[in-house]
């Protein structure tokens, strides 16, 4: 079936054999009969993507008008529809060596707005998910502290709480990319990242709670889960903004996410804020764990690695048009994307065609809050030109997000982490949109 | 009111400055101004969020809130004993280290038995599994190898993640005195220790590494890019690296995989998934005597039980072999299906 993928062309399929059951038989088999016609003929898509004689198309009255829908909880618990399939977190098979010590990105390409929906925050486990029944997972918070505790969940959701809308980043986010151009989309160059409204108590609340002794400057944090995931933080961060969390855009925090309990370092390595949060040690020194000394460390070129390196810089992409969102007729576009800095507030975003030739500001939309996703949004009369297309994003600090070259000087191609350079998507004369990088 | 202020406090309109100085009257009528014309906060700078300041605003309200305690005394007071069984991080200075003792020569045989089938038996890393050996001197080099000898800074941390995360399908499964012998022994593999070397708690903190100066503070930012908006750079300058083109839903592509099945996977390929993603890491190198994928020898005796009593030990357990593969949460089914994969490889 030319014109088609193999996923088109099922649904397309789907579709057909639906609106043929709400036919009388008669009816049916000239419709069918048509049908196949139309589709063996593969000539079925117009440039818009919708199947052209559909019998649900105007002047006739679609199926779905003349019948009745399910009931209410056919999904007591609410899914996207059947033609959402395609969004999805995907995983790139060959960075681990297993699954169960392994990371999926969100499909950035399909969100909107600044939320991340539940089912779709990327996903990074050391020692896989592991399954902990609310009732028996504790909190204790010990070392230098005038009164160690020891909490149930029930007892975190006592104290006042607090929700704040953050992005979450995996520092790794964008990491195969530091000598060329690896990845074919949207979703596997950026998608270490999302952004959702988080609900717990302030860490600075619990640690009043058990009164930190003044030699306490450090916070080892770690996880319930197989790989007894750990972090030291410092103590300002945790005095700072730092938060225990135990809901996610309003529901209790998914397992992937760290359920019952993580902590929350807003602005910081996703790494920092440890899942599965069981324990949170006051010490007056860093304890260097293998994920703040193997791991989530920067090599330089002069065989020195950075430690501690906890913000996540400011960045910024295009998620339209995308290798995922090509375009598909001349015409006016919606050129959008994201802007996020662990630093604080987007400032604005600088947008570019020509490969960074030159610039013009692209209007932010929406809420604009700290250390979270920003959306930016540029309407372009697009001609069937090739493009360049940047976006360059700067931050309440001042600091203007780098390009890949500013980057590569400091840091050479072996430093993993933070690769937050300007991005560069290649539209080609046909529409289709390539991942590149400029020298 | 209480309601309705803690509704102000965490509407997003209200909460996007760190200027925590803004007093609270302000608060108020920004806030309200926000709920009145809705969330426009592209211009003007955002008044405070923590939550002390509505608390302020309670207080100056109608309904005070008064006799808020400096701590909440909720949660219950802990032993040391139940601490304890929890607090395992060791620290460079060798804090939390436990009593023990271990060889490098026990470390040798432990070694071979649970980590060398991933690791390697000199550290050099079965196929994509880590090393934990070799690459001194290569940090500098296009292509740096990161391992316990040439990078990691301190001793402490590899007793420290042996100890709780090692071996991979096992976490927190080894005694003190078998940590010791097998750090120990990664320690000699790395030639910072020789072969007679024992390790015990006194004498961990002689132990130097040799990348211990290796590491710096975060000194970001490191650039500093200026907003040029015309002219940037001569056009005739760029040269474009194109990466892969996009190929997802166009073709079936080996490296790009769905982290989720989409399309209802036909009963077979589901029992593969669960193979690869439960029963794998220990199935396919043999960990703790586990019998192979697709190698008959280690199957021959087994099979002789029948087809129900290899089920039944799947299921239930059986040695190094964890109920369901440690996945409780599988149905009996996808157990099952499991294991008629793995069988069907003996075919
Ligand atoms: C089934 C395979 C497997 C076995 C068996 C295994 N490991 Fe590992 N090991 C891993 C994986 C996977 C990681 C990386 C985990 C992660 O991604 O966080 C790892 C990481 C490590 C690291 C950190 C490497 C680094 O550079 O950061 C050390 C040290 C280590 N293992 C030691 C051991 C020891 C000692 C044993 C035996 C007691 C062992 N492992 C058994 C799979 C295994
Ligand atoms: C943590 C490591 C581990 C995991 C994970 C694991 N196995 Fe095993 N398995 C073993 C070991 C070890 C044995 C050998 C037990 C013995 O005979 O002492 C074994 C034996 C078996 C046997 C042979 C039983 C018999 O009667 O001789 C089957 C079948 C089996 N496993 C299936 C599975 C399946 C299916 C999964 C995934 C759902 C799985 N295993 C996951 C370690 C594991």
């Amino acid at each position: 079936m030319d014109g088609f993928s193999q996923k088109e062309e099922q649904r397309l399929l789907k579709t057909l054999q639906q609106e043929s059951d709400n036919l009388g038989l008669v009816e049916r088999r000239k419709f069918l009969k048509n049908a196949m016609v139309m589709v063996g003929a593969g000539a079925v898509v117009a440039q818009t993507g919708s199947v052209i004689a559909s019998s649900n198309l105007p002047p006739a009255v679609p199926s779905w008008s003349r019948k009745l829908g399910d009931g209410v909880l056919t999904n007591p618990y609410g899914l996207p529809s059947d033609y959402e399939k395609d969004t999805i977190r995907r995983t790139v098979g060959w960075l681990t060596p297993d699954r169960i010590s392994s990371i999926s990105m969100t499909p950035l390409h399909k969100l909107k707005g600044i939320i991340t929906p539940n089912g779709l925050a990327f996903e990074r486990y050391h020692g896989g998910l592991p399954d902990i029944n609310p009732d028996e997972h504790r909190l204790i918070i010990h070392g230098l502290v005038e009164r160690p505790l020891i909490f149930t969940m029930d007892e975190l959701k006592r104290f006042p709480s607090v929700s704040e809308i953050k992005f979450l980043e995996c520092p790794a986010n964008g990491g195969m990319e530091w000598k060329a151009p690896q990845m074919e989309g949207l979703q596997f160059t950026h998608g270490m990242l999302s952004c959702c409204e988080w609900t717990g108590v302030r860490l600075s609340t619990l640690l009043d709670a058990v009164g930190v002794k003044p030699e306490g400057k450090w916070i080892l944090a770690e996880g319930a889960d197989g790989s007894g995931m750990t972090r030291s933080i410092p103590m300002e961060k945790a005095l700072d903004d730092a938060i225990i969390v135990y809901a996610q855009n309003g529901e209790a925090l998914r397992k992937e996410q760290g359920y019952p309990i993580r902590l929350m370092n807003p602005g910081w390595e996703g790494n920092t804020c440890i899942k599965w949060l069981r324990r949170l040690e006051i010490g007056d020194k860093p304890w260097y764990q293998r994920e703040e000394t193997s791991k989530y460390t920067d090599l330089m070129p002069d065989g020195r690695a950075r430690k501690f390196s906890f913000v996540q810089e400011c960045n910024s992409v295009i998620t339209s048009p995308s290798p995922e969102v090509p375009l598909k007729v001349k015409g006016w576009y919606e050129i959008e994307g994201i802007a996020w800095s662990g630093k604080g507030k987007i400032k604005g975003v600088d947008i570019s065609l020509d490969g960074g030739v030159s610039w013009r500001p692209a209007p932010l939309k929406g809420m604009i809050i700290s250390k979270c996703l920003t959306r930016f949004s540029y309407m372009y009369n697009w001609q069937g030109e090739p493009l360049l297309l940047q976006s360059r994003a700067w931050d309440e600090t001042g600091y203007v997000q780098p390009t890949f070259k500013q980057l590569r000087a400091e840091r050479g191609g072996n430093s993993i982490y933070h690769r937050n350079a300007i991005h560069t998507w290649k539209v080609h004369s046909n529409g289709s949109v390539q991942n590149a990088q400029l020298s | 009111m209480r309601n309705s202020l803690n509704f102000l406090a965490t509407n997003p309109c209200c909460q996007m400055s760190d200027n925590k100085k803004m007093n609270s009257i302000k608060l108020v009528f920004v806030c309200l101004a926000a709920l009145l014309v809705g969330c426009n906060q592209s211009n003007t700078e955002q008044p405070a969020d923590t939550e002390k300041t509505a608390i302020k605003v309670i207080e100056s309200g109608a309904t005070v809130q008064t006799g808020l305690p400096s701590h909440y005394p909720i949660g219950h007071s802990v032993s040391a004993e139940v601490i304890a069984g929890w607090d395992i991080e060791i620290r460079p200075d060798g804090l939390g280290l436990p009593e023990g003792v271990g060889s490098v020569e026990d470390g040798e045989a432990l070694y071979e038995e649970k980590c060398s089938m991933c690791h390697g038996s000199f550290g050099e890393g079965e196929e994509q599994w880590p090393k934990l050996a070799g690459g001194q001197g290569s940090l500098e080099e296009a292509r740096p190898e990161k391992t316990v000898g040439s990078f990691w800074p301190y001793a402490s941390t590899l007793w420290d993640y042996i100890n709780r995360a090692m071996p991979f399908p096992a976490p927190q499964s080894l005694e003190p005195d078998e940590v010791y012998a097998i750090t120990a022994y990664v320690l000699s593999l790395n030639e910072i220790v020789d072969d007679e070397f024992v390790l015990t708690k006194e004498n961990f903190a002689t132990i130097e590494m040799p990348n211990k100066d290796g590491f710096y503070v975060d000194d970001r930012p490191d650039t500093n890019n200026q907003r040029c908006m015309q002219d940037c750079k001569d056009p005739a300058s760029i040269k474009v690296v194109l990466g892969p083109e996009y190929s997802l839903g166009k073709k079936t592509n080996d490296k790009v995989e769905a982290s989720t099945e989409t399309t209802v996977a036909s009963s077979e390929q589901q029992a593969k998934e669960t193979y690869e993603s439960v029963c794998k890491v220990c199935h396919a190198a043999g960990i703790a005597n586990a019998p192979k994928l697709g190698n008959k020898e280690d199957w021959t005796e087994r099979l002789k039980q029948g087809t129900q009593a290899i089920y039944n030990n799947a299921l239930n357990g059986l040695n190094g072999m964890p109920a369901k593969g440690g996945r409780s949460d599988l149905s009996d089914d996808a157990v099952k299906s499991a294991v008629d994969y793995m069988l069907t490889t003996l075919e």
